[in-house]
């Protein structure tokens, strides 16, 4: 421990906190601008100096650890002089004109620091040399002339989401931030997370869809998740005037710790779907607007008339609340099948095999923090699931290995340590092969190399590796068909156990888990004569719309327009994910809340009201307790 | 004792914040009964008065010899002189140029742009004064009161005005420290 004075309060710290950190916790402000709580100090742009007693210099607060019995200081004359031309430096280095800055007026950090120090003008004068601009990326503008230099977009860029596209090139007043080696950043390796945009401290590295929407203080902030996949990541929902302006991870958000990918952050800003806006009856083989009564007593008499069976089809989109309503409606009207509309092989195995585990057998996302080995097969996690990809990408450097078993090439490719190319019809027979070799059950590793096509020495790696009982983690990118895909499950979970792995899975929506702990099946056909269907604003595939067209009649609940409402008998029109609250479990079985951040269209109802409508039309009592489902359910992860 | 006299003048800069002045609306009336208020562009009287005024006003930036005699001589004939808004201050949006050559500069204002037809030329007359690379008042000449802000807040320049009025220097420090 450190015992540091920092004008003239006393804090006891860690040893190797810094200076900054120990202000900060005594919440003294110091001025930053390359520095940022998510990433390593650098030490870059000297704004933080402080005054050291027996220093002969000024320090840099933010790498200058605390000592025992240190004396600081961060208000004195010499200080404000110190920052004043640091700031003075840095506006004199580029383009930093405010005027038509996207981030003047609140958002910037440059600005605002100078404001911090009464700067009413510039001390010395722009070197005016001109830098490009690069707006190449489909949301991301790269505007060299309001680089800093800080390099927190590089630091974020490696050390929070591994994919190390970032880099800086040239030297001094000439320091260029490049990707890859120079290439446009819409043509280089960058896969769109944004992180980087989100740590600029200028107006350097600019969100296309967001740009002059709204500053900060004009802008409402909605805490919610993510619905992109079932991670479930922590956002910053920004809105203004009722309309979404731009979507930020969540610094504080346990599961991602701020991080988001491309599907998360940008894909919800540009939703073409047309809107369903009233309820609608099929008359004379048209869809015609309705008001909410007459569809909800048309689809009541379409559901107590028919005769042929009943089929429950829900989204993994829907929150618990309104999956839970809709069992209750499925139960009271005698149907057959509850389905999801997820239609996943491996998904179904995993909850099915599950049922005879004694305990769960998963691991979380704090399993995949700090392993030193991953293994990551099925999916490709670079494309669905993308933060847990960061995960296990950003601790490379730190010398963990990443084997991947991949049948086709992957996003993973350039990072991992080993890629075993295994077909995808193989991969249960392989893992049990490759169970038998860690287990030291056959020594035979070229047998097995040469049966499935592999280097013996990658191979061989492979085995040393999950043999080393280091902390190894397997995540299965389960959203797929395998021709056996109870198999792989089986293969997977008889591998982890031998390698002492903890085994991870993807599974499939943002609340499929959920979804199955309330019964319903992933994969099954539609039978009977009428399909209820709780669509959501989930966008299907096209061979899982025509799966559920075979229902001769339907009643949808969905948000956008899509096929499977245009061939509906009733619709209903609900909200989409930012419009309501409800509560989700993710494929780690953290329950997790969101909030609405707008508010919907007139006629619009949420997924919960408009099913608990349709249930009191047909007289049926919602007594569905979903947190008791839950309990009861043998989950393969634990909820909590 | 008589009232302080405020004189102005804009170089190059787009008369946004002369606007701004005007933006402070009737409180115009409060602030002429404390000041004498001379030269401006926007009144008869041009120049500021030989025998000297107290405070002088610049907007814009000096872009060219003939802004950097009118800075001149504003700053020979008052005792507080200040620039305001974002081009005086910083060189502003004009200043924009200084990352091309005034050549290109030219070339794209008076024969480059989609409006312009055949006959465009670049004016040659020697009666014109010689455009410089853009600069703020106090590379020029030095500069008591900056008050950025493009253009700054009526507010922000009613403050300024009636503290000189009552012969205060205004500090610009939080709410009415603004770039732009």
């Amino acid at each position: 421990m450190a015992k540091i004075t920092i004008d003239g309060k006393t804090i006891e710290v860690e040893n190797g906190t810094t200076v900054l950190n120990a202000a900060r916790q005594l919440e003294i402000d110091i001025p930053t601008l390359c520095d940022h709580p998510e990433l390593t100090p650098y030490g870059g742009c000297r704004l933080c100096l402080v005054e050291v007693e027996g220093a002969r210099t000024l320090q840099p607060s933010c790498t200058l650890p605390a000592t025992d019995g240190m004396v600081v200081k961060t208000d004195t004359e010499k200080i404000h002089e110190a920052r004043k031309f640091v700031l003075s430096m840095i506006f004199s280095e580029r383009n930093h004109f405010c005027p038509y800055c996207q981030v003047s007026g609140g958002d910037c950090e440059l600005q605002n620091a100078a404001y911090d120090e009464d700067m009413t003008h510039w001390p010395i004068q722009p070197n005016w040399q001109p830098f490009p601009v690069d707006a190449s990326h489909p949301f991301i503008i790269l505007e060299h002339n309001r680089c800093i230099l800080c390099r927190r977009c590089v630091r974020a860029c490696g050390e929070l989401v591994g994919n190390f596209t970032l880099g800086f090139e040239e030297r001094g007043a000439d320091s260029t931030l490049v990707a890859d080696l120079g290439l446009p950043l819409g043509e280089s390796s960058c896969i769109g997370c944004g992180t980087c945009v989100q740590v600029c401290p200028t107006g350097s590295l600019i969100d296309r869809w967001s740009a002059y929407q709204g500053k900060e203080v004009e802008v409402d902030s909605t805490k919610t998740i993510c619905m992109g996949c079932s991670i479930g990541c922590g956002i910053d929902v920004l809105t203004r005037d009722n309309r979404l302006i731009r979507i930020e991870g969540d610094w504080e958000a346990e599961i991602n710790g701020g991080l988001l990918c491309d599907i998360g952050r940008f894909h919800p800003m540009v939703e073409e779907r047309e809107r369903l806006l009233t309820p609608m009856i099929k008359a004379d083989g048209k869809l015609k607007a309705a008001t909410w009564e007459d569809a909800l007593k048309a689809a009541a008499d379409m559901v107590s008339a028919n005769k042929g069976g009943l089929t429950g089809v829900v989204s993994t989109r829907a929150s618990m609340e309104a999956l839970g309503a809709f069992k209750a409606l499925c139960e009271a009207n005698g149907a057959q099948t509850m389905l999801t509309t997820e239609d996943c092989q491996a998904v179904s195995a995993i909850y099915q095999q599950a049922g005879s585990d004694s305990s769960p057998s998963e691991g979380g996302i704090s399993d995949l923090m700090d392993a030193d080995c991953y293994l990551t097969f099925g999916e490709d996690i670079t494309k669905d699931h993308q933060v847990l990809s960061f995960f296990a990408k950003r601790r490379i450097p730190e010398g963990a290995q990443l084997i991947q078993i991949s049948a086709i090439p992957s996003g993973l490719d350039n990072f991992a340590t080993v890629s075993l190319m295994v077909a995808d019809d193989q991969l249960d027979k392989f893992m049990v092969d490759l169970t038998a070799l860690v287990e030291e059950k056959s020594a035979d590793v070229e047998k097995t190399a040469s049966k499935y096509h592999l280097d013996i020495s990658e191979l061989q790696s492979v085995v040393d590796a999950l043999q080393a009982q280091q902390k190894t983690a397997f995540v299965f990118g389960s959203r797929k068909d395998f021709s056996d895909s109870a198999a792989v499950v089986t293969a997977a979970k008889g591998l982890a156990q031998s390698a002492n792995a903890t085994l991870v899975t993807t599974k499939g929506n943002i609340n499929s888990l959920g979804a199955a702990a309330l019964g319903y099946a992933g994969a099954g056909e539609v039978k009977g004569t009428l399909a209820v269907m709780l669509l959501a604003d989930e966008e299907l595939s096209q061979c899982i719309e025509q799966k559920f067209e075979k229902a001769d009649m339907r009643i949808v609940f969905s948000s956008y327009v899509s096929s499977l409402t245009a061939g509906a008998d009733v619709i209903f029109p609900v909200m989409n994910w930012l419009e309501q609250d409800g509560h989700f479990i993710n494929f780690d079985g953290h329950i997790l809340t969101q909030k609405a951040a707008l508010e919907a269209p007139g006629q619009v109802l949420s997924n919960q009201e408009a099913i608990e409508k349709l249930v009191s039309a047909l007289d049926v009592k919602n007594q569905m307790d979903w947190e008791k489902e839950v309990k009861a359910f043998a989950s393969p992860v634990k909820i909590a | 004792m008589a009232k302080p006299t405020v004189a102005s003048d804009w170089l190059g800069g787009c008369a946004g914040c002369h606007m701004s002045i005007l933006d402070i609306d009737e409180r115009i009336v409060q602030v002429v009964e404390l000041v004498d208020l001379r030269a401006t562009p926007i009144t008869d009287l041009k120049e500021p008065d030989k025998a000297g005024v107290t405070v002088g006003i610049l907007e814009g930036g000096i872009t060219n010899t003939y802004n950097e005699e009118v800075a001149k001589r504003m700053r020979d004939r008052c005792q507080i002189l200040v620039a305001l808004g974002d081009c005086a201050v910083f060189g502003g949006i004009p200043a924009m140029r200084n990352f091309f050559t005034i050549e290109d500069a030219l070339k794209r204002a008076y024969v480059d742009t989609p409006s312009t037809d055949d006959s465009g030329k670049i004016p040659s007359n020697p009666e014109l004064a010689k455009m410089t690379i853009v600069r703020p008042v106090h590379e020029i000449v030095k500069v008591d009161v900056f008050v950025p802000g493009c253009p700054p807040d009526a507010d922000i320049i009613f403050y300024v005005l009636a503290e000189l009025a009552q012969g205060r220097i205004p500090k610009l420090e939080n709410n009415n420290l603004m770039w732009n």
